[in-house]
């Protein structure tokens, strides 16, 4: 073919076949040579063949497509005249050239013969496919294919269902034709179209001879389907349409029923039992029907979704009253169910069903009372005032202005259940707590019983250990020369007895410590010059106390404390000049005796050999009113050697010179409760410390 | 669809409503009868405010009865209307022991009638016989009322089940003859009311396939229960004598 098209006077290039493949083009093939346009018309073909059999399959049985296919079928010339005005004339060769000349713009005109004498086939084949394309492009919804369905399972002759289909495209496009004009429109009119449609179809059904050998089911299905699929596809043209006011109302309704959400089953004398988990179950569940009834699209539907709901609400009031519920108890828990559900375009709904249903279906049967019933508690809702729910009037307008709280029995479940839950939840976290405090407590004791083993275990192993390594205190290690020279000095000068307590006491200590070093042999085990702390308790701590030791005591012992160069306040004293000058000497003189006191515990070993005391250090502390400890650990060591220390009957002037070196239970405690004596310094009078002691120590003990 | 043509076996399909103040035993009085016929069986239904019933009338032709309950509380007394729209029936039921029932049924007849007209059967029912020492409104008071006003007066005792399906025989037959009534005047009439508002839907319906079957043999039928109603005798001679 492309050989036998023309090639003049055209650029060689729009000759050529748009695919490319080097033939010559034709218009008349879309630019394609012949080849290549056969080859996708065959494409094409095939493709178009699979869908628009099944298009035309399917528009034979659609309803709503309009009156095109069933026309089709009887005359293909009535067809394109009834269709929809989309499609194209009839591709007959005489109207051919009305369409070629668009396509052969580019053609030259002398061509223009030849082409239409030459392809009149293929321009007809195009000509059809074009026309197949509006036709491709409805594609039968889900709910249109169910209805094909349900045509064909349908038990009636084929020509009463090819009756049943022009009825209702007949309605169908009557509906349209309504909708279409511009004139004023008005929905009762279009009701009364709808309805006498039903009326025809139903005596079509009943008297028109196709229907003959029908039985009455058969029938009622008909006009049931005729119904069905007419408010189906034209749910969106009749359902509230825009020249009726359904909309305002469906507002008005929703605004009015959030209004009285505080109406409650009390208020309308119904048996419901709000709090009653079982029964609110079942209005949840004819809630969701009455919600329901709006996201179908035939009244029938939605009838039977009314249906549905009321049924919950029967069965509802048959446990509440404990029989069959008469309409006297059912209106009002229709009320109550539908003020809490609050449906969505309510009235639209309402209105929908009653101006395009079958008129005897809202009439009769079941659906038709429940639906009335509907209808009325709407009308009541709407008409609501104080007297109809048996409050005053200003009661009333309280309550719906919202001034009056009013709190529902449903509202206060709600809120009994949440704080019931909060209750419960609060119990829980107290037990928790209280768990964790009876833990915490017993932990507390089983620490506190673990604390006292640990001190008893303590205190019995410093116990044992004490026993075993006993506190020993060496003597001073006076030379012996030296308490010879002393012994020489005091006896030579007898002035010197008054020279300063500080000096005779050395002395006299030192001496008496010599002498009486026989009788502490009881007691040192070791050495006669040592003096053995055994006992650390508080006996031994009272028996270090100078009070407590009341043996006659050479007054001479009691001295002052050489660090703080205490001076006596008796008579002796006023000679202060002098005695400094010979503490010093005399400090320098006896020093070795003060420094030779051991003051280490030897706890390691009870031999004395390592006891001796770093003098460097001692030196140093001697003159360190802060360390004083050590020195004052001293002290008993004097004390014992002579088995009594201090004495309270000493005269005057030895109470008013305390011990330098006191012996003194501290307040350290220790982890234990016993009273680990420490000895301390003491400057001041000691009678009175002696009382305080031990009362700190008493203290200490509770 | 209210009825079909007479070869289809034909199906009368009548609405009645049951209105009266609560309390005074509308419900029971649909039980009663619901019970009787059907032994029991249907009153495992979960409802007695709507029955239907099938009923096959004297000439054989069976027709199908609803009977709507409606609430008598006073609130709801407004609602009326959306009730016995379309109704072929209406039972206007009281309490011969309470006077004030009485008086509510005496305004629902004026609002009925201002409603319907005569398109409508009305029976006023005065239950409760079983009461009749504490009677407060006399047979004779009620029945002269019912007079005046085109109804009929029966007095039952659901109860006792004392003329209660006569009362039920009664409505039927006065509804095929309202019925047949209809027709003459609504077979020219036909268009004309198709232009009326949604209320007189059922009535276009009816009066439309009417056209289309025999109304001839329907008023025939209507003699037959007559004849039939009679016969059966009992509390229904009451009833029938004020036709």
């Amino acid at each position: 073919m492309a050989n036998r098209a023309p090639m003049l006077r055209i650029g060689q290039q729009d000759l050529k076949c748009r695919q490319g493949c080097g033939f010559y083009g034709n218009t008349q093939f879309d630019g394609l040579c012949s080849k290549c346009f056969r080859e996708r018309n065959d494409k094409q073909r095939k493709r178009l063949l699979i869908v628009t059999e099944k298009a035309t399959e399917d528009n034979n049985d659609n309803i709503p497509s309009g009156p095109s296919s069933i026309a089709e079928r009887r005359s293909p010339q009535h067809l394109l005249s009834l269709g929809r005005g989309k499609k194209q004339p009839e591709t007959s060769q005489v109207e051919s050239p009305s369409t070629m000349p668009k396509k052969k713009s580019i053609v030259p005109a002398v061509l223009q013969k030849t082409l239409k004498g030459k392809f009149p086939a293929v321009t007809n084949q195009q000509q059809q496919q074009q026309q197949q394309q509006p036709q491709q492009k409805r594609v039968p919804t889900a709910t249109e294919n169910q209805f094909m369905l349900q045509l064909r399972q349908m038990r009636l002759p084929d020509d009463a269902k090819h009756k049943l289909k022009s009825e209702i495209k007949r309605l169908d496009h009557e509906i349209r034709k309504y909708m279409n004009t511009n004139n004023a429109k008005n929905v009762d009119e279009l009701s009364d179209l709808v309805q006498n449609a039903y009326t025809r179809f139903s005596n079509v059904v009943h008297n028109d001879p196709r229907f003959e050998m029908a039985s009455s089911e058969d029938r009622d299905s008909a006009i049931d389907f005729f119904e069905k699929v007419i408010m189906t596809q034209n749910h969106n043209l009749l359902f509230s349409p825009y020249f009726t006011s359904d909309e305002e109302s469906d507002v008005k309704v929703q605004k009015r029923i959030r209004q009285l959400s505080w109406i409650t089953a009390k208020h309308l004398d119904c048996s419901i039992d709000e709090v009653n988990a079982e029964a609110r179950d079942l209005v949840y569940n004819a809630i969701s029907e009455l919600v329901g009834i709006d996201s179908y699209y035939s009244p029938q539907e939605k009838l039977l979704c009314t249906v549905r709901c009321c049924r919950h609400i029967f069965e509802l009031l048959k446990r509440a009253t404990g029989g069959p519920a008469s309409a006297d108890d059912f209106l009002p828990a229709l009320i109550f169910v539908v003020l809490k559900a609050n449906p969505v375009r309510l009235h639209s709904n309402l209105n929908f069903v009653n101006r395009f249903t079958n008129a005897s279906r809202v009439m009769s049967g079941e659906g038709g009372y429940y639906f009335t019933n509907l209808c009325s508690a709407i009308a009541f809702i709407e008409n609501l005032n104080g007297e109809s729910l048996s409050i005053s009037a200003e009661e009333f307008d309280a309550l719906m202005s919202g001034e009056q709280a009013f709190s529902t029995p449903w509202e206060s479940a709600l809120l009994a259940c949440e704080s019931l839950h909060l209750i419960s939840e609060n119990m829980k976290c107290m037990e928790l707590l209280q768990k964790r405090n009876s833990m915490i407590n017993t932990g507390i004791t089983d620490f506190e019983r673990e604390l006292i083993d640990f001190q008893r275990e303590v205190t019995e192993k410093v116990d044992t250990v004490m026993a075993k390594a006993p506190l020993t205190l060496l003597p001073i290690k006076t030379p012996a020369f030296l308490i010879k020279q002393a012994r020489a000095h005091l006896a030579q000068d007898s002035v010197e007895a008054a020279m300063g307590h500080y000096q005779s006491n050395l002395l006299s200590g030192a001496l008496s410590q010599h002498a009486l070093s026989p009788k502490s042999k009881d007691i040192a085990l070791e050495d006669a010059h040592n003096l053995t702390l055994k006992d650390t308790s508080i006996n031994s701590v009272g028996r270090l106390s100078p009070l407590l030791q009341n043996q006659p005591q050479q007054q001479d012992q009691l001295f002052a404390s050489p660090i703080f160069n205490y001076t006596p306040f008796d008579a002796v004293s006023l000679l202060e000049e002098s005695s400094d000058g010979d503490v010093m000497m005399l400090g320098t003189e006896f020093q070795g005796g003060l420094t030779n006191i051991n003051y280490d515990f030897d706890l390691s070993d009870q031999s004395g050999d390592n006891s001796v005391a770093d003098e460097s250090k001692l030196n140093l502390d001697e003159f360190d009113p802060l360390v004083q400890r050590p020195v004052a650990t001293a002290t008993p060591l004097l004390d014992t050697t002579t088995d009594s220390l201090i004495d309270c009957d000493v005269p005057g002037t030895a109470v008013l010179l305390p011990s330098p070196l006191k012996p003194e239970v501290a307040n350290y405690r220790g982890f234990s409760n016993f009273d680990i004596p420490s000895i301390s310094c003491n400057t001041g009078d000691f009678s009175s410390l002696g009382q305080d002691v031990n009362e700190t120590m008493e203290t200490n003990k509770k | 669809m209210s009825s079909r043509r007479t070869r289809s076996g034909p199906t009368l399909n009548f609405k009645a409503v049951l209105l009266g103040e609560g309390c005074v035993g509308k419900t029971s009085l649909v039980l009663r009868y619901m019970e009787d016929k059907f032994n029991t069986q249907h009153l495992s239904t979960l409802q007695a405010s709507f029955v239907t019933k099938k009923v096959t009338l004297p000439d054989e032709r069976r027709a199908q009865l609803n009977i709507w309950d409606t609430a008598g509380q006073e609130r709801f007394h407004a609602l009326g209307p959306i009730y016995y729209r379309g109704s072929d029936g209406a039972l206007l039921v009281y309490d011969i022991t309470d006077q004030d029932s009485f008086q509510k049924v005496k305004s629902w007849v004026r609002e009925l009638k201002q409603m319907r007209g005569s398109e409508i059967a009305l029976i006023i029912v005065g239950n409760k016989t079983d009461l009749e020492e504490q009677r407060a409104i006399e047979y004779e008071t009620a029945q002269r009322y019912a007079q005046t006003v085109g109804a009929q007066y029966v007095e039952t005792s659901a109860k006792e089940n004392e003329g209660v399906s006569e009362l039920f025989e009664l409505l039927t037959q006065l509804m095929v003859e309202h019925h047949v009534q209809k027709q003459q005047p609504n077979d020219t009439n036909n268009t004309h009311s198709n232009s009326n508002s949604n209320t007189s839907n059922a009535l276009r319906l009816q009066s439309s396939s009417n056209a289309a079957g025999g109304a001839i043999s329907i008023a025939d039928d209507a003699e037959h229960d007559d004849d039939e109603n009679e016969n059966n005798g009992g509390a229904a001679h009451r009833s029938c004598c004020g036709i």
